[in-house]
């Protein structure tokens, strides 16, 4: 669905500031992909997904959203952000709509929805996160922090993205609220069979629900492929500074213990089954 | 637009201006300023910028930042300069509808213009060279004195270094929303100046809640580690005067003098 290629990006050229954030990334998003974007602070996920809808124009390589190049002069950029949804960290800020539903309405009406349309999609993904109609005509700063959270992802998820972007969704929130976002992430992924590109720095968020990973270093992308295929590299992700999810790392300590396991798990599922194999084989030789 | 603004930004070299005193700074600037207004004829503007052109050369900063300082301004100068031109009686020069453009008001135009453009150059160069601290501490130091008749300096000298200090803070904060904004379909740049001042909304709202959240929590952390703004406090970097300042001094006031004499004499 959207392909990026070869994309490099530097800020603030030709100042004694420059810096090269991007170099040479290459990847590409399918329709119903989870992909985790993990990368130490600094490593360039924020300027990354930037590019995902055109808010930041890269200095050379190309992005293609459903086979169309969105650096050509003719592609429409506010068509593109109607499809590809980014939500930045701490989107509960930009909130400012007089109500909670005319907030949710005021991205849908941007792009050029009527308002019985804007209002419907509204009142959808209000009751897709979870905020009840009681609270439509509220003011959004009288939510908690949760629900205004919930709020300015519901003012995305009304454009009805076809990709779904998400920076650090869960920061600051508590666990309950935190598994009820990304729970409900998961059901718009199954439901609408959309694509969601999350960044986090929680390895076992990111374990948990993705199914592909990226992996940013200082503006490259140092290694993607499936969950268990990132994440069983444990030792290479180390060295970069990062961190695996800690089922892995236990995993990894039974197998550096003795356990005849195959290699490291990547969810306590996994490691379950693995453990109840490795127990019933000893139990056999018994 | 508003991703322009430079003023309040502090742009670190290594050069002979930077390493100057800020009260020497805060003294320029004012001469600068009283030099601009004791301009007679516009030729002099001539002379002033050629000055603070090579000031800009002398702090090592790009002129490329002396217009980015002034774009932050253009609807001002815009306004000034169009006002000027229209509401100034004299001698007709042109005819446009109801408006006409006499000689004065043209060469009024002109000279008020650059005047407040050279100003904000000026100003913009104190904040380029000096940190907002360097500037608080010069100016509680140079307005001292008024403490004896108990006018409050130091809480003066403090509000005016957040302020300072919030400037790019502020900006940061208003391009993360102007992308967060653009995200959910708003257009900031290609649209009429009606839709631009509503789309404006959407950006000056979270950003005042924010800038009030950022308050108080300022307030907060400062009390937590003891501010109460009573009492003498101790610097960590005491200002004092070198030799490049008393230099910088002996130029400012032959500059000043020349430009009183030039006025005097009205040679031009």
């Amino acid at each position: 669905m959207m392909k990026v290629e070869h994309l490099k990006f530097t800020y603030a050229k030709k100042t004694v500031d420059e810096c090269r954030v991007l170099n040479d990334i290459s990847f590409s998003v399918q329709e119903g992909e989870f992909i985790g974007l993990i990368g130490s602070s600094g490593s360039g996920k924020t300027t990354l997904i930037k590019h995902l809808n055109g808010l930041l124009k890269a200095d050379s390589g190309t992005v293609y959203f459903q086979g169309q190049n969105i650096y050509d002069k003719k592609y429409i950029l506010s068509k593109l952000r109607k499809e590809v949804g980014l939500v930045f960290q701490y989107p509960e800020q930009q909130l400012f709509g007089k109500t909670v539903l005319a907030d949710v309405c005021f991205g849908p009406l941007n792009l050029g929805m009527t308002k019985e349309e804007a209002e419907k999609s509204a009142k959808e993904c209000l009751e897709l996160v979870g905020i009840g109609e009681a609270y439509y005509y509220t003011s959004p700063f009288d939510l908690s922090g949760g629900q205004k959270r919930c709020v300015a992802i519901a003012g995305i998820l009304a454009m009805q993205p076809k990709i779904l972007v998400m920076d650090e969704p869960a920061a600051g929130l508590d666990p309950e609220t935190k598994y009820m976002v990304f729970e409900l992430v998961e059901k718009i992924r199954k439901t609408r069979n959309i694509a969601i590109v999350l960044v986090s720095h929680h390895m076992e968020d990111v374990a948990r629900y993705a199914n592909k990973v990226l992996v940013l270093h200082k503006g490259e992308l140092v290694l993607s492929g499936t969950t268990e295929e990132v994440f069983t590299k444990t030792d290479f992700l180390r060295q970069i500074g990062m961190d695996v999810p800690q089922i892995t790392s236990v995993t990894e300590k039974l197998i550096q213990a003795g356990v005849p396991m195959t290699a490291p798990a990547t969810s306590v599922k996994e490691a379950e089954d693995m453990i109840m194999k490795v127990l019933r084989e000893r139990g056999g030789m018994k | 637009m508003i991703r322009d603004i430079t003023i309040g930004q502090y742009y670190g070299q290594d050069s002979s201006i930077h390493s100057l005193d800020s009260r020497t700074k805060l003294m320029g600037v004012s001469v600068y300023i009283a030099a601009l207004f004791l301009v007679k004829n516009s030729w002099w503007y001539l002379l002033l910028f050629a000055v603070i052109l090579a000031l800009y050369h002398i702090a090592k900063i790009p002129y490329r930042h002396l217009l980015k300082g002034l774009k932050g301004i253009m609807i001002l100068l815009v306004f000034t300069f169009v006002f000027r031109l229209i509401s100034t009686p004299g001698t007709p020069a042109a005819q446009f509808g109801i408006f006409t453009i006499t000689e004065e008001g043209i060469t009024k135009a002109v000279s008020l213009t650059v005047r407040i453009a050279l100003m904000i150059t000026g100003a913009s160069l104190l904040s380029y060279t000096s940190t907002p601290r360097e500037l608080a501490d010069g100016l509680e130091k140079a307005f001292g004195f008024l403490e004896k008749i108990h006018v409050p300096i130091h809480d003066m000298a403090v509000i005016v270094m957040i302020a300072f200090r919030f400037i790019p803070i502020l900006i940061e904060e208003t391009n993360v929303l102007m992308d967060a904004q653009a995200s959910r379909g708003v257009e900031f740049e290609k649209c009429s100046v009606w839709k631009k001042c509503r789309n404006i909304f959407s950006l000056l709202l979270p950003l005042f809640l924010s800038a009030v959240r950022r308050s108080s929590d300022l307030a907060m952390a400062m009390e937590a580690r003891g501010y109460s703004g009573e009492g003498k406090t101790s610097r960590m970097y005491p200002l004092v005067y070198h030799t490049s300042d008393r230099i910088a001094y002996i130029l400012m006031f032959l500059f000043l003098a020349g430009v009183i004499v030039m006025r005097i004499v009205n040679i031009y």
